[in-house]
């Protein structure tokens, strides 16, 4: 074991491999020029490509169209995510293990919603991405069995199975499971904030990015809790508000309760969501004026009127967040960050290539796409 | 007992002028409802116009909604959320009575549903699932309003149809039929009473005769 301080070769080893991985994602020209391409053009391009030929080539007897690019991509995003998990030693491994946990929680989840509402296995399998620990071969052993108890029960040895054991068992037959599954997130938070405890290298500042992260997902939702025909209580702000984040969920409670744009716009600014907001705006916009006191009144504009965020200031608000952690990941080039940067660099890839693909499908204009790509 | 029927009698008079003056006052109610009828067709075909317009306004806004968060989280990001939904929409039927027509009255149950009542979870989501819900959930809204009135107005029509085939029958062949009759047996009662007089003025002379002979 190396010595505090000192950064393993395998460390860099990794880094360096996903620094290298990173060049070849597509780039912005690559996008531009498949945006210009019709559906059967978008797989052809792709079954050019060297990490995308093989999923397309196994997938076309059976899916066709934006289906057979999006089950294509979601494949080589799971064989990506898979591979990264093998490239990365160590302490490294056990860190991008945690953060990709969260694709486990979706396959879990849709297999217990499958089980629990006699969806036909294929189909349930056909949603699917095993991109996170829990393995191609061990999901089709969970699709094998009849009964959600006996799913809880196989999945003993996942990192998260006390905290849906406990939420089964409490929800019996009552097939709540949003509750479960709010849960499962929060946990997942929860442990990957806890990791800051373990002092690998590069992972105050991702602690940082992931509390910023949680910042950023806590006010989105309360703006969704807000727009909702019915009132929430206390209770349901303190179950889906996720803890761990730099502003407190006292904050997000407080702001709920708030009915006046002074008021607001003072709470929102205290906030270290409103520069980065007006930062998205201005790019989005193209206007170098925008301030945060604009952003807080943009975002009162939406509370007051009870209205859900605007997808294109969401996509630019994670442009901005994914442009910081390439930032951090580029300042501290051997540690946790370059394998994050890489692993949600590869997300947002096959995001894009989903999103052309249905975009494309549904007959949406090219600028309209283009909105929602994530560059 | 049919028209024909009737015998040219005082009672045979009666039947026919009690049947007229029914028929009229049928003829007339029938008229009226017919009318009604139509002004109240006139006014559900404008609001099934109405609202035919808005759902297709909403199934393309519906669409794109879709599309949006097919792009966002992916066909399988859309389908998981789909899957999550613990009580399916459903309607309840009943009826409105407009002119003696029973209307169907449609209302939703569970079409509208809280973030809870959906099912998924709002951590694994983004705003565009919700977005997608609340745009099929006022679509399914506008289908059940557009099948309760376009069911309205088909039930309205059929029910005029029929209401003017019995008007029509009332005012081209029952009441011609009973005014013909009536006419008939006013005509032979006439024709009776002529006879009679005839009859008894004959008897009168021959009565004479006999008395001034004797």
């Amino acid at each position: 074991m190396p010595a505090p301080g000192v950064t393993s070769p395998s460390c860099i080893y990794a880094c360096t491999r996903f620094r290298v991985r990173r060049t070849t994602l597509l780039p912005r020209e690559e996008y531009l020029r498949i945006m210009q391409m019709d559906i059967p053009g978008v797989i052809g391009y792709l079954s050019r490509r060297e990490d995308y030929r093989q999923m397309v080539l196994d997938l076309a007897h059976d899916f066709s169209g934006a289906q057979l690019i999006e089950e294509a991509v979601n494949r080589n995003l799971a064989q990506s995510f898979q591979h990264a998990i093998a490239i990365v030693q160590g302490n490294l491994q056990t860190l991008t293990r945690e953060y990709l946990n969260r694709w486990d929680i979706a396959n879990v989840m849709a297999i217990l919603r499958g089980t629990a509402h006699d969806i036909p296995r294929r189909q349930i399998r056909d949603l699917l991405i095993p991109a996170g620990e829990l393995e191609g071969t061990t999901l089709e052993h969970l699709l094998d069995l009849a009964a959600c108890n006996r799913i809880v029960e196989e999945l003993q040895g996942w990192r998260l199975y006390p905290v849906l054991a406990e939420h089964h068992r409490d929800l019996g037959e009552a097939r709540a499971f949003a509750q479960v599954e709010n849960e499962l997130y929060r946990q997942y938070y929860a442990d990957l904030l806890g990791l800051a405890a373990t002092g690998y290298s590069g992972l105050q500042e991702l602690i940082a990015y992931l509390r910023f992260e949680i910042d950023i997902t806590n006010m989105r939702n309360l703006l969704r809790l807000h727009c909702a025909e019915e009132a929430c209580d206390i209770a349901t702000i303190d179950r889906t508000m996720i803890p761990g984040g730099r502003i407190p969920v006292a904050l997000f409670r407080r702001l709920y309760g708030i009915e006046t744009e002074g008021e607001f716009v003072s709470v929102f600014l205290e906030t270290d969501i409103a520069p980065v907001l007006a930062q998205a705006v201005r790019e989005l916009r193209q206007d170098p004026e925008f301030a945060s006191v604009d952003a807080a009144e943009l975002i009162w504009q939406r509370w007051h009127r009870r209205r859900r965020p605007v997808h294109e200031v969401e996509m630019a608000v994670t442009r901005v967040r994914l442009h910081q952690l390439e930032g951090l990941s580029r300042r501290h080039p051997f540690s946790v960050l370059p394998v994050l940067a890489y692993l949600e660099r590869k997300k947002y890839e096959v995001a894009n290539l989903r999103a052309i693909a249905r975009g494309k499908a549904y007959g949406l204009s090219p600028e309209r796409i283009w909105q929602y790509i994530v560059l | 007992m049919p028209t024909d029927d009737i015998k040219p009698t005082r009672a045979g008079l009666l039947i026919v002028r009690r049947r007229f003056a029914l028929a009229e006052r049928v003829h007339r109610l029938l008229s009226m409802k017919l009318d009604g009828m139509m002004l109240e067709l006139v006014r559900l075909t404008d609001q099934a116009a109405r609202e035919r317009q808005e759902l297709e306004k909403k199934y393309a806004g519906a669409r794109e909604m879709v599309a949006v968060a097919a792009m966002m989280e992916g066909a399988t990001g859309v389908l998981l959320a789909a899957l999550s939904v613990e009580a399916n929409p459903t309607y309840t039927t009943g009826h409105r009575n407009i002119f003696g027509v029973r209307l169907p009255d449609l209302e939703p149950v569970m079409v509208r549903k809280t973030l809870d009542q959906r099912g998924y979870g709002i951590l694994g989501t983004s705003s565009v699932i919700d977005d997608a819900a609340d745009a099929y959930e006022e679509l399914l809204e506008a289908i059940i309003a557009t099948a309760e009135l376009e069911g309205g107005v088909k039930h309205l029509l059929d029910d005029i149809e029929k209401t003017r085939r019995r008007v029509n029958a009332l005012e081209f062949k029952i009441i011609p039929e009973l005014t013909e009759a009536r006419r008939f047996i006013e005509n032979q009662r006439d024709e009776m009473e002529r006879q009679e007089w005839t009859r008894l003025r004959r008897i009168k002379k021959i009565k004479a005769k006999r008395t001034g002979g004797l």
